[in-house]
């Protein structure tokens, strides 16, 4: 079945899938539904052995108390991977989930960034998603820092930004030379597209590629498992984002 | 757990620490040279729950993630209102998938059956995005709040009035 139809979204639920790392512990935070079904994808194909922790999904949430019992699990230093997103994501890896505009008088003020302002420090990775890949999203300097990319040795960290997954592209941080790079582009996109689109200049990685579209594989088990698995939680998503085999 | 503060990790270049004077940055005085950030307690005055079922003795049972648990040891006066009240006490291994508020902790349980609206309550019933959209386009400014508290609180004598009239604006019918 060459050249399958899938959704924006199943591409960027399939891209996360590919990047979960086996053994690793990965938590997905509340309305997530991307991540959510990117870690459904990858227990069941590519990372059978991560000890997965979703809030709000009763099979996957093994804690007797509430969301406290994962910020607790960060600040101990036993969360591999976790995914944030950001309304803002600027040059220098900050991300901002709090306001547009200014803080006092704000054009928007959104829902805020819970844990994230930590998590983005504790856990060894954090993966951006962002189903809008515009120029209001990717900007030079973000209005508001929720979380820092960068901070200084005085700073105890165990880790922090490694991808932005887009429907366009996958941009890796260069902790070297601290710079968001274009690591794969998506079979709908193209470069010059990524770059268009993003608020501040982009270089190729080192191992940059074009993502291989989901295969048959990865949509039917997006499409039957995580969705068997996931509904309850989100049901507009699974109804609005994820196609029927 | 009542401590005056907690040093957490993480923050640090946040621009939160600048709005924020609950937070403060400090050495951790047990590593030399790292800096931390401390996190003022918040001790609420009053903590509202809208609870699934409650007992006399004021235990009760929230729906959802055990949150509120914390939030009702936080508060120095927690209120309760319930969609059900239960002749026998309710115990810690009633909330399966649900969250104990103990009763120790609650000073006032009131009877409020659809007392989430328009917010909803566990698996009972769901949120009213239609009265939801509505008040969002109230909240946009004081004036329109302002009127919105009149017309759906203020001029209403009762709960069951209130019912009354968002049960008949179209479709609230779920809550019938």
């Amino acid at each position: 079945m060459k050249g399958a139809r899938y959704t924006n979204e199943e591409m960027m639920v399939v891209s996360i899938a590919r990047q979960v790392r086996d053994f690793e512990t990965v938590a997905v935070g509340a309305v997530s539904p991307v991540p959510a079904a990117g870690c459904i994808l990858a227990e069941q194909m590519y990372a059978p052995n991560i000890t997965l922790l979703m809030l709000d999904v009763e099979e996957y949430y093994p804690f007797s108390a509430g969301s406290s019992e994962l910020h607790f699990l960060a600040q101990r230093g036993e969360l591999d991977l976790f995914f944030l997103s950001g309304v803002q994501i600027d040059e220098h890896a900050n991300f901002n989930l709090h306001v547009i505009g200014n803080y006092r008088r704000p054009d928007v003020r959104l829902a805020g960034a819970y844990g994230s302002g930590m998590l983005y420090y504790m856990a060894r990775r954090v993966i951006f998603f962002r189903t809008e890949h515009s120029l209001r999203t990717f900007v030079p300097k973000v209005d508001f820092v929720s979380g820092a990319g960068v901070t200084p040795d005085t700073v105890y960290r165990q880790g922090g930004p490694s991808l932005v997954i887009t429907p366009k592209g996958i941009l890796e941080w260069d902790n070297r030379t601290a710079q968001w790079k274009i690591l794969y582009v998506q079979p709908a996109s193209s470069y010059h597209d990524v770059q268009a689109h993003t608020g501040f200049e982009l270089r190729p990685s080192d191992s940059f590629r074009y993502a291989a579209p989901p295969t048959n594989k990865e949509l039917s088990c997006l499409r039957t498992v995580a969705r068997y698995k996931l509904e309850a939680t989100y049901p507009d998503f699974f109804q609005n984002n994820v196609l029927r085999d | 757990m009542g401590v005056p503060y907690l040093a957490v990790r993480g923050l640090l270049g946040s621009d939160l620490l600048s709005y924020r004077d609950d937070f403060l940055v400090r050495e951790n005085p047990f590593n030399a040279g790292e800096q931390t950030v401390l996190a003022q307690s918040i001790r609420p005055d009053v903590a509202v729950f809208h609870a699934l079922k409650a007992d006399k003795f004021g235990n009760a049972i929230t729906p959802g993630r055990r949150d509120d648990a914390m939030m009702a040891r936080a508060a120095s006066t927690v209120i309760v209102t319930t969609e059900e009240v239960i002749e026998d006490r309710l115990k810690e291994t009633d909330a399966i998938s649900s969250t104990f508020i103990n009763g120790l902790d609650v000073a006032a349980v009131a009877h409020v059956p659809l007392g989430a609206h328009p917010c909803g309550c566990g698996t009972l019933y769901d949120l009213d995005e239609i009265h939801f959209a509505k008040y969002i386009q109230a909240a946009r400014s004081d004036q329109t709040f302002s009127s919105y508290l009149k017309e759906y609180i203020y001029d209403l004598d009762s709960h069951e009035e209130y019912l009354a009239k968002v049960n008949s604006s179209a479709n609230s019918v779920h809550l019938a």
